[in-house]
């Protein structure tokens, strides 16, 4: 079939307005916020419901057209960006709340909903309830984040994002659909097992298993009270004692730290930020008490934020967008890694030698999930995306910045197609041969977001 | 705030990130962007739109109707200056679209539709958009027995004065009662409709001429009651370099004096459920939220109703940035939403302080079958009976 009859298969299955290969648009699809190059794209599709995700994946199946699915594209690491071309599925008009569960609370929702939404709704309808969402604009997806295992401000009590999919609905590559977890036989989403696990091949697969069409997530109770201990740490090496202690007391809901080199009061100091949650002024208090003593004995320093500061961070999800414009230059990327608490000093250390080895001022990061059983680290590069130079600076950094992650025993998150390559070259090669296995099996025309994660 | 030279916002397009906060509301409820909300492609964000525009300053996309028209497809509400979050940047999101289109313009790249308002304007019969022929003004300065020269001028602007008379003539009873000293010019264009579509050339030739008619009647203060009036009086033309000695005021600024100095009292009582419709050009483009409140609120009798998404978050009407001439349909898509919106407060009445949002609220009523009365504040308090004091 030649491009005009897609386009029109295509438009005849999500109507006229919601099918383009207008060439604005596709331009405005090549490219993703962060410093990956541009790549080729042939149409974008919104579809909005099951039935024409189904359609349209059974003509890129027939056609042989790749299809790469897209919630709010700010991965920054350009998964959204097709590699072989084909088909972005965009699919933020699939974006209805189906449920919200409030006894196994949880959220049933289409793919397309947003974090924006979902929080907005809660807010509104169930104020007693929280989503897991991240500090990322809220245009992002709750599918797109939970699939790549995601994290936010209630991971440190909760667990990473991925891990709080309850359930999927997928379309596969031959357009059969597939329920994951308690709801592939029970009315109710509200647990993934205890069945064999699939769930977790969808996740970090960056689209290459299938669709996400619907998906459950879970909720948690929100607390009346929540304040922030902040503390400074003169020397990264005492961040694992100084964690394990915190955690231990079971008091915080997120922790975050934080090192860079501008605003020049920060410089030299490891910024902690211990977020607590109570009942009542005394409940706060008396964690309070204990943090700071605990951050005294290990060598941190308790800081008395101001008021203004304070209301920022306690904003949540926490505006995170603001990194993106440190060089006022519209162009941001972090490598992520999942690293374990032990090499954290070290990733401290020779992160900001590969952002100065750059040119670039050190903005470091980190949040716990689950406890200390995962720190993610955040290597921050902001760039300016009117300098090709700048850009190819940031990606130089990003790529040494993988390996180091690598080399320290961490794994990248949601790695952009280099760090995926370093990955591929580090992992065990059963793991490839079983991925491999399972992929051809579900999709053996290969449409699935090909290019990514991709073994030979 | 404005950019001041065009190398200014060519400087500063790229800081967008593309981040996104600009579709939504305050509070992520709803997409609040009408294009995005619309179209849904990301082209058609804010971000979008920049990254088009930036697309082709940086030569890695050539102009093409297609660009113009994602370009043109904004109706200039600011709901995006209002939401992203990067100071001294999302100050000038309007503008930068603005100075795009007269650069799509200038490469012939206008859409017909929008063409219209230039012609009409420039044309020596009308200098307005609405290809009427011009209305010196005298016949109303006869019936209103207004003198040449006055403290005050009153702007009537071209949507009033051809569209919406009655709206028209009720702030001009209102001024007579009211014992304000005004007159009127022989006035064309104030060219915002030109502005919004980035049509230029002649904007300075027109500023100058209404200038000049507003100096001749010694007047040192201006009153208006068409939001868009006022933004380009208030901001534009001073963007524009002209530094006139005049201040521009809105009437409800006038009303809500009067209120305050005691020197207007109301007699009758308006007992009707209303609800308010901000005007971008009042609200986000000027600041003004409160004081219609206070007004409406003021009034015997009226039963006042917030919509869901209101002041900074409020829903456009769908006219402005060119976009009832250029996507007429469209149009009064959006101002469905907005009476849409206004039915969940139970009001029968919306109510606005511009005739360009109560033209197209009008026909999005009829068109749509709505129900409600569309109606200015200034022919609410025309319907009133007033006690005027010294
Ligand atoms: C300023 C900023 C701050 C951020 N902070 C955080 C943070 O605190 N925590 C965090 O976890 N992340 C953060 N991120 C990273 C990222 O934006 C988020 O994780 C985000 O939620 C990703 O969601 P998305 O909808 O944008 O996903 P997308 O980029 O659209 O998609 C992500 C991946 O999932 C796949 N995918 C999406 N939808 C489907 C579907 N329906 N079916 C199959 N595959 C699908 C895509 O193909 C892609 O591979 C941040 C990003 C930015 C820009
Ligand atoms: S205009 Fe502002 S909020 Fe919108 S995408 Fe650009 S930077 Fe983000
Ligand atoms: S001015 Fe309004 S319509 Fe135009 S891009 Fe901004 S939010 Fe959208």
């Amino acid at each position: 079939m030649n491009k005009d009859d897609i386009l029109t298969q295509l438009e005849d299955i999500v109507g006229k307005d919601f099918a383009t290969n207008r060439s604005e648009d596709l331009y405005i699809y090549s490219q993703d916020p962060g410093a990956s190059l541009p790549r080729k794209v042939d149409f974008v599709v919104m579809p909005s419901s099951t039935e024409e995700v189904q359609k349209i994946v059974r003509i890129a199946n027939q056609e042989r057209i790749p299809i790469v699915s897209m919630g709010g594209g700010l991965t920054l690491s350009g998964l959204i960006i097709p590699v072989k071309g084909g088909i972005i599925l965009d699919m933020k008009r699939m974006n209805r709340i189906i449920e919200i569960n409030q006894f196994s609370q949880y959220a049933l929702i289409e793919a397309g909903v947003t974090t924006g939404q979902i929080l907005s709704h809660l807010n509104e309808n169930y104020p007693h309830l929280q989503p897991p969402i991240p500090d990322a604009p809220p245009s992002a997806t709750v599918a797109g984040n939970t699939l790549i295992h995601g994290s936010g401000y209630l991971s440190q009590r909760y667990g990473g994002h991925g891990s709080m999919i309850n359930g999927l609905e997928v379309v596969l590559a031959n357009g059969e659909v597939c329920k994951l977890g308690s709801c592939a036989l029970s009315d109710y989403w509200f647990d993934r097992g205890p069945i064999p696990d699939f769930i977790g091949l969808f996740t970090s697969a960056f689209g290459t298993m299938g669709v996400i069409t619907k998906l459950s997530v879970q909720l948690f109770p929100k607390p009346k009270m929540r304040d922030i201990i902040f503390g400074l740490l003169n020397d990264p090496k005492d961040i694992p004692d100084l964690l394990l202690k915190i955690t231990a007391t079971g008091y915080a809901e997120d922790i975050l730290l934080g090192m860079q080199d501008k605003p020049e009061w920060m410089k030299g100091y490891v910024f902690v930020m211990t977020y607590i949650t109570g009942d009542s002024e005394e409940d706060i208090d008396r964690q309070s008490k204990v943090l700071k003593r605990i951050y005294r004995k290990t060598n941190a320093r308790f800081m008395n934020a101001p008021e203004k500061m304070k209301n920022l961070y306690l904003d949540k999800p926490i505006f995170a967008a603001g990194a993106a414009d440190f060089r006022k230059g519209g162009g941001f990327e972090y490598v992520g890694a999942f690293m374990p608490l032990e090499k954290i000093p070290d990733a401290y250390e020779k992160g900001a030698e590969v952002a100065r080895k750059y040119g670039i001022s050190p903005t470091l990061g980190s949040r716990l999930i689950g406890g200390v059983h995962t720190i993610v680290m955040f290597f921050s590069y902001s760039f300016n995306r009117a300098n090709a130079l700048d850009m190819e600076n940031a990606r130089s950094a990003l790529h040494e910045t993988n390996q180091l992650a690598l080399d320290l025993g961490g794994i990248p998150w949601k790695a952009e197609l280099e760090g995926q390559k370093l990955i591929l070259n580090q992992i065990d090669p059963s793991y490839t041969k079983l991925m491999k296995t399972i992929r051809t099996a579900l999709d053996p025309n290969g449409i699935m977001n090909p290019g990514n994660w991709e073994v030979d | 705030m404005e950019i001041k030279t065009e190398q200014d916002w060519k400087d500063i397009v790229h800081r967008c990130f593309r981040c996104g906060y600009c579709k939504f509301t305050h509070e992520f409820s709803d997409y609040n962007c009408p294009s995005y909300k619309k179209h849904l492609f990301e082209t058609y964000s804010t971000g979008g739109r920049l990254w088009l525009i930036y697309g082709i300053i940086s030569g890695e996309i050539p102009w093409s109707q297609g660009v113009a028209n994602v370009i043109y497809a904004c109706s200039t509400c600011g709901n995006c200056t209002e939401n992203c979050r990067f100071e001294k940047f999302n100050d000038f999101l309007v503008d930068i679209i603005e100075a795009a289109r007269a650069e799509a313009v200038a490469n012939g790249f206008c859409p017909e539709k929008q063409k219209a308002l230039i012609e009409r304007i420039e044309n020596q019969t009308m200098f307005n958009p609405y290809g009427e022929l011009n209305s010196d003004n005298d016949d109303l300065k006869k019936e209103y027995n207004l003198p040449d020269e006055a403290e005050w001028v009153y702007f009537i602007g071209c949507t009033s004065n051809y569209r919406q008379k009655n709206l028209r003539d009720a702030t001009l009873r209102f001024l007579k009662k009211t014992n304000i000293d005004f007159t009127l010019i022989d006035e064309h264009c104030c060219c915002s409709p030109v502005m919004r579509t980035g049509q230029i050339n002649s904007v300075k030739d027109f500023i100058n001429y209404n200038i000049n008619q507003i100096n001749k009647t010694g007047a040192k203060k201006i009153i208006t009651s068409c939001a868009g009036c006022y933004r380009t009086l208030k901001k534009d033309w001073l963007k524009y370099g002209f530094d006139y000695g005049f201040q521009v005021f809105h009437t409800v600024e006038l009303v809500k004096k009067l209120l305050d100095d005691g020197k207007i009292k109301f007699n009758s009582e308006y007992n009707k459920t209303v609800t308010y419709h901000d005007p971008c050009h009042l609200g986000r483009h000027m600041n003004l939220y409160e004081i219609p409140r206070e007004v409406y609120k003021s009034i015997p009798g009226i039963d006042f109703k917030e919509m869901k998404r209101n002041r900074e978050n409020a829903w456009c009407c769908g006219a402005g940035g060119g976009v009832k001439i250029g996507y007429p349909e469209w149009s009064l898509e959006i101002s469905k939403e907005r009476l849409d919106e206004a039915k969940l407060t139970g009001a029968s009445v919306i109510s606005s302080v511009c005739p360009f949002c109560r033209t197209n609220l009008t026909d999005a009523n009829n068109k749509y079958n709505m129900g409600f009365e569309v109606i200015d504040l200034v022919e609410i308090l025309d319907e009133l009976e007033l006690e005027i004091s010294d």
